[in-house]
């Protein structure tokens, strides 16, 4: 049993890093986390008032200043660093919370599952964005704060879906023999499925950072997160305040936009990329459409491999 | 039928659950925030209020010390017959007027670019899937997941910028030009479309790669069965096949997505009204937050819930009605 | 792609009508989308501006420019019996806009109608009146119970309403007033819908040939950035909105008619310091605190240059006046001077450790919340500044952000050690000085404080409040302000930071004689009612 684990996840990891898409996105994400952890020790300090506010790019200001005078290079990786944090620490927290609950909604069936499920779609119900407005303008500003609303309204999608994964290899001959033959649920949940969910299980964290950062920007460019602190959602907020685009100054607004940009594209192209090696045949088309000349490929007649699962 | 009846009903009864639930959610949340409304509103003026003034003030917003679950039962008494109270802020303005002409403007605006970026979206992934032709497929979902990557207030920001101010070529905000008066008249429905198109065109921008990309997915897994397989085989034209057969198929996975964004959709594209001024729920939602306006606060997140349990019980019964499977 | 064409084709055209000026358009309200009240005796404030003072009229009208009551619907007043009764002359001649005659039964009327439903009386005017009774068509008798002869403002300001018109209001705390019929320029209703409403002229009123302007046009600007973006574009042709970068957002665009203008308005900015917090209630910690501010760096970087540092008295600009000639230079703690500041920490017993940070004699770091309001993105900046200021004496400030409501809630329970926020406001420092040191309204933390809510009070302060109180002599007046303003420099109550600006922009392409530092016949701002009415009936089409 357990060789057969083991090889399941070096199997599932290997694929992942021969997948070009998943390789480029971790790379970019490893570049940018790298650049928030060295954040102090390279750039000027983001929050002191330096030079003249407003002013475009330099040799002493790569990025030029903000409404502040302070420089946006510095603003821009140490921004980096809690939009990172917040963003990553809600995707664990959603998929154990997820795994946990939509894990044992699907394996165990029956009362526990109708209630779980119930607490599920109930939370699936509930409007986001609403909720977090209004709790994150109650609560005390600050990562603590965003980390928690985040959780509290993402949580359900990844669960259920976790949930519905779960039902599925439930029902599959590895588990009912593994009941069969005497093993605790606990172990079969742990050590037999939740290897095969991998995928699932890191697509989910995937999305859900993805959804924390965004959401994360967008509470804090409304102010509603603590706007003393340097992240790229706060400096989104100054940049408005101090009209950014109607000054001209895109120096202000570009760089945190685009870094933004930047990584959620990249934890995109990991999701891609696990997409890929889960479904092969998203891969063996690219792989055909490359071996075989367009022409020949007509009236969308298309070489497709089958599911062998 | 009785099977899909009886499904039906459990469904209503779960959503009559959860619409329990967040009105009881709904119910509390004002009450622990901190900050009391009438003593808000008296910082708005110069003068210090004695007792009896702020008493009467309370009074008059209904701010009673009557005990929590006696308020909650006047609370849930009163949703049921329609009365959602005065707004604090808006004050003497009925709930339900604020909230009536804000949510027709959130359903037009947001209804309006969700489904064409679902059709659009759809349609494309469905091509893209189809037409194995290196351009489109390696080019488009990419470009659009990229876009799709940068916070929507971020490009909706730039676009108005340089559409509506640099160019010139949108209007600056708002729902409807100043020269048309509001009614069923041409000018006035032109107006509404035009001021709706740039907030319409940043929103579709940003969710058509979503849609897309799900669609060609689920194309692609659909594409690889038999029934394809022997679709082919028996000489039917391959457009048939993309759009009768598995197109079709294909879409019901999505569609349910859809009903979920359909129901959030009312939860007001908050940033979309801020950034355009569009005379929405959402940013109402946002007003009412700030000013501690218990009623309007909880007016609002009602409507949303019931909007969005509403969304998802119509697309229950879609989904029943057009996948034959579910109809054992 | 038709459609669409269509439709981007139609607007282009309907662009074109809007060159031509159908109004004046003007931005005062920040709202997303309009409900329909104008009731200027609204508790909550919700009528639509600008119904007190532009709808409806007062009295005499506070002009902050030149510090003067200017008669407006009163034409005199006059003290008798020994401060114990205020008449007033009223003006004749006056209609309502609906041809009614005006007269001083309107005037005891709206005073009377505020004493039956208290919940109107804002500015708690019946806790000093005792009778307000019309004498004949043009003289209203106030009978106060005791002497309080500052109490005048309230009553001149007071905007007035129809008793042919509210009599017959069962509940004028809940009316919306939707047709308001008003003494004032402007009191047709043209048009009313979410995102737009108009405002046409009073086919009756007083002024002759006046105002000039058909009339107001009101579109919704939700944000900050919708304000601008109208400006720059020349679609707004009034406003109160803070510009960052003034010049380069706004002039630059259209230096011609792009006019700004941002006189102070006599009034200060405060960092208030909770003085009942153990180590804040040392006043050389208070002093010191204030020397440590760099307070032209605050205004440079928080407030973009647009005001100056604070007076040590609390009031500049138009209050200027006020200052006390007996000031002596080395009084005044609100110079920029961190060697005084480390002096007088160290004196109180606070020693700086290793790191630089000072603590108490029982070892508990010298640290501080200072609360603002979020989304007062100047204010934000300005503590910044002063946290970085204050780090460099020893003191470790931290900047924390509340949505209005929690904000206002903790200054007012005093849960808050420092904080930017304003001061209690009139047209002499009386009011200032008042909810600064006048253990009237001492509150305990926890109990809500309307005004002081630093909680602080000074005995020999509240004997000089009852003689400011009773008396109307010019001379008295002058001289009781100078002795509690050293109280209040002796004291340091809380810290005073940069002068109030207001704020207001005007775009001279299709209207002038706006007032201006030129022609500074009323404030330009539109936030200051009633002073608005000056620039209302002044203004005119080119």
């Amino acid at each position: 049993m357990d060789n057969n684990q083991d090889s399941i996840f070096t199997r599932w990891i290997i694929g992942i890093l021969r997948n070009r898409k998943a390789i480029t996105g971790v790379v970019i994400i490893f570049l940018f986390i790298f650049l928030a952890a060295l954040g102090p020790f390279i750039t000027q300090d983001p929050t002191a008032f330096l030079s003249t506010p407003l002013s475009p790019p330099s040799w002493e200001h790569w990025l030029g200043t903000n409404g502040q005078g302070q420089d946006v290079l510095a603003q821009t990786i140490s921004g980096a660093r809690q939009t990172l944090l917040v963003g990553f620490t809600t995707g664990i927290m959603v998929v154990l919370i997820g795994a946990l609950i939509g894990g044992i909604s699907g394996y165990y069936s029956g009362r526990i599952d109708d209630f779980l499920s119930l607490l599920i779609n109930v939370f699936l119900v509930m409007p986001g964005l609403p909720l977090m407005v209004i709790l994150a303008s109650w609560l005390p500003p600050g990562p603590a704060t965003l980390t928690g609303v985040l959780v509290l309204t993402g949580w359900a999608w990844n669960a259920r879906v976790i949930r519905s994964q779960m039902m599925t290899f439930r029902s599959r001959d590895f588990v009912s023999a593994a009941i069969v033959s005497g093993e605790h649920n606990i172990r079969i949940i742990v050590l037999e499925i939740m290897p095969r969910m991998l995928s699932l299980l890191a697509s989910s964290f995937i999305g859900a950072s993805i959804y924390a950062i965004g959401a994360q920007v967008g509470l804090e460019f409304l102010g509603l997160g603590d706007v003393s602190t340097v992240t790229w959602g706060t400096n989104l907020y100054w940049a408005s305040n101090d009209m950014a685009l109607l000054t001209g100054s895109w120096w202000n607004f570009v760089p945190t936009g685009l870094s933004i940009a930047i990584v959620s594209f990249a934890l995109t192209l990991i999701n891609f990329g696990i997409d890929e090696v889960t479904n092969p045949r998203l891969i063996a088309e690219r792989v055909w459409r490359e071996k075989i000349p367009i022409d020949t490929v007509v009236n969308g007649i298309t070489p497709v491999v089958k599911d062998h699962e | 039928m009785n099977q899909s009846l009886n499904y039906l009903l459990r469904r209503l009864g779960f959503y009559f659950i959860a619409a329990w639930a967040a009105l009881t959610l709904n119910f509390f949340i004002p009450r622990l925030m901190p900050g009391d409304p009438a003593a808000i509103i008296f910082a708005r003026f110069r003068g210090k209020l004695k007792p009896e003034a702020i008493n009467a003030l309370r009074e008059t917003f209904g701010l009673t010390d009557e005990p929590l679950l006696g308020q909650y039962w006047s609370y849930l008494k009163s949703i049921l017959q329609g009365d959602l109270g005065i707004s604090i802020a808006y004050f003497p303005e009925p709930v339900t007027n604020i909230i009536s002409s804000a949510l027709l403007w959130t359903i037009f605006l947001a209804g309006f670019s969700l489904i064409i970026s679902f059709s659009l979206g759809t349609l494309l992934g469905t091509i893209i899937a189809w037409k194995r032709s290196g351009k489109l497929d390696s080019t488009l979902p990419p470009v659009l997941a990229f876009v799709g990557a940068f916070p929507y207030f971020w490009l909706a920001m730039v676009a108005l910028y340089i559409f509506g101010f640099e160019l010139s070529w949108f209007p600056l905000g708002h729902a409807y030009g100043d020269d048309v008066t509001p009614g069923f008249n041409m000018p006035f429905i032109l107006s509404a479309l035009y001021h709706a198109a740039l907030p319409a065109l940043t929103m579709i921008l940003v969710s058509l790669g979503g849609w897309m990309l799900s669609m060609r997915n689920i194309m692609i897994t659909t594409l690889g069965t038999d029934y394809i397989s022997f679709a082919h085989a028996k000489g039917l034209s391959s457009r048939l096949i993309m759009l009768r057969y598995a197109a079709r198929n294909a879409i019901l996975p999505n569609f349910t997505g859809f009903g979920m964004a359909l129901g959030f959709v009312l939860s007001g594209a908050l940033l979309t009204e801020i950034i355009f001024s569009y005379p929405g729920q959402g940013y109402l939602l946002l007003q009412a937050v700030r000013a501690q306006d218990f009623p309007l606060m909880q007016g609002l997140f009602m409507t949303i819930t019931f909007a969005v349990l509403a969304a998802n019980w119509m697309v229950d019964i879609a989904v029943l009605f057009f996948d034959p499977r579910t109809r054992k | 792609m038709v459609a669409f064409g269509l439709i981007v084709f139609n607007g282009c055209k309907n662009k074109e009508n809007q060159n031509a000026r159908r109004g004046l358009i003007i931005f005062q309200e920040s709202q997303i989308s309009w409900v329909r009240n104008f009731n200027p005796l609204s508790p909550a404030g919700a009528a639509r501006w600008p119904t007190s003072a532009g709808i409806y009229e007062p009295l005499f009208i506070y002009n902050s420019m030149s510090g003067e009551y200017v008669p407006w619907l009163a034409l005199d007043y006059k003290w008798d019996k020994g401060n114990k009764v205020l008449e007033m002359l009223i003006r004749d001649g006056v209609k309502w806009s609906d041809g009614e005659p005006f007269s001083a039964e309107d005037v005891a009327f709206t005073f009377n109608v505020k004493r039956k439903h208290r919940a109107l009386d804002t500015r708690d005017s019946w806790g000093y009146l005792k009778e307000v009774i019309a004498m004949s068509d043009t003289i209203v008798k106030f009978e106060f119970k005791r002497i309080y002869v500052p109490g005048f403002d309230a009553l001149a300001t007071q905007s007035i309403v129809a008793k042919h018109i509210w009599d017959k209001i069962d509940d004028p705390v809940k009316y919306s007033n939707p047709n308001p019929v008003g003494t004032g320029p402007y009191t047709e209703i043209i048009r009313f819908d979410s995102q737009l409403w108009e405002l046409g002229k009073n086919p009756n009123y007083w002024q002759k040939g006046k105002p000039h302007i058909n009339k107001l046009i009101f579109p919704t600007y939700p944000s900050n950035e919708q304000v601008t973006l109208a400006l720059l574009s020349g679609n707004l042709d009034w406003a109160g909105a803070f510009i960052p970068a003034v010049d380069r957002v706004f002039v630059s665009k259209d230096t011609e008619h792009h006019k700004y203008w941002f006189p102070l308005t006599g009034h200060t900015t405060f960092l208030h310091t909770n003085t009942q917090d153990p180590i804040l209630s040392d006043v050389r910690v208070r002093k010191a605190i204030s020397y440590a501010i760099d307070r032209e760096l605050v205004v440079k970087v928080g407030m973009y240059n647009y005001t100056e540092p604070a007076h040590v008295s609390g009031v500049s600009g138009p209050m200027s006046k006020w200052h006390s000639p007996y000031l002596n230079q080395r009084e005044d703690w609100t110079v920029y001077d961190p060697v005084k500041a480390n002096m007088l920490l160290n004196d109180a017993g606070f020693n700086k450790d290793e790191t630089g940070l000072r603590h108490t004699q029982d070892g508990h770091l010298l640290e501080f919340d200072i609360i603002i309001v979020s989304g007062w993105s100047d204010w934000i900046r300005s503590a910044q500044v002063v946290s970085q200021n204050l780090k460099n004496v020893g003191i470790k400030a931290k900047v924390k952000t509340y949505d209005f409501g929690a904000w206002i809630s903790r200054m007012q329970k005093g849960e808050f050690e420092l904080a930017i926020g304003w001061a209690e406001k009139g047209t002499t420092p009386y009011a200032l000085y008042r909810g600064m040191m006048s253990s009237e309204y001492l509150q305990p933390i926890g109990e809500t404080a309307d005004v002081n809510w630093h909680r602080f009070s000074v005995a020999s302060a509240d004997s000089l409040f009852r003689e400011y109180e009773r008396t109307s002599d010019q001379n008295e007046i002058t001289e009781i302000i100078y002795k509690l303003q050293h109280l209040f420099i002796e004291h340091a109550p809380s810290v005073p930071l940069f002068a109030e600006p207001s704020w207001a922009e005007c775009n001279t392409k299709y209207f002038k004689n706006f007032p201006s530092a030129e022609n500074p016949y009323a404030t330009l701002s539109p936030n200051y009612a009633p002073e608005n009415l000056f620039v209302l009936v002044n203004v005119q089409n080119r």
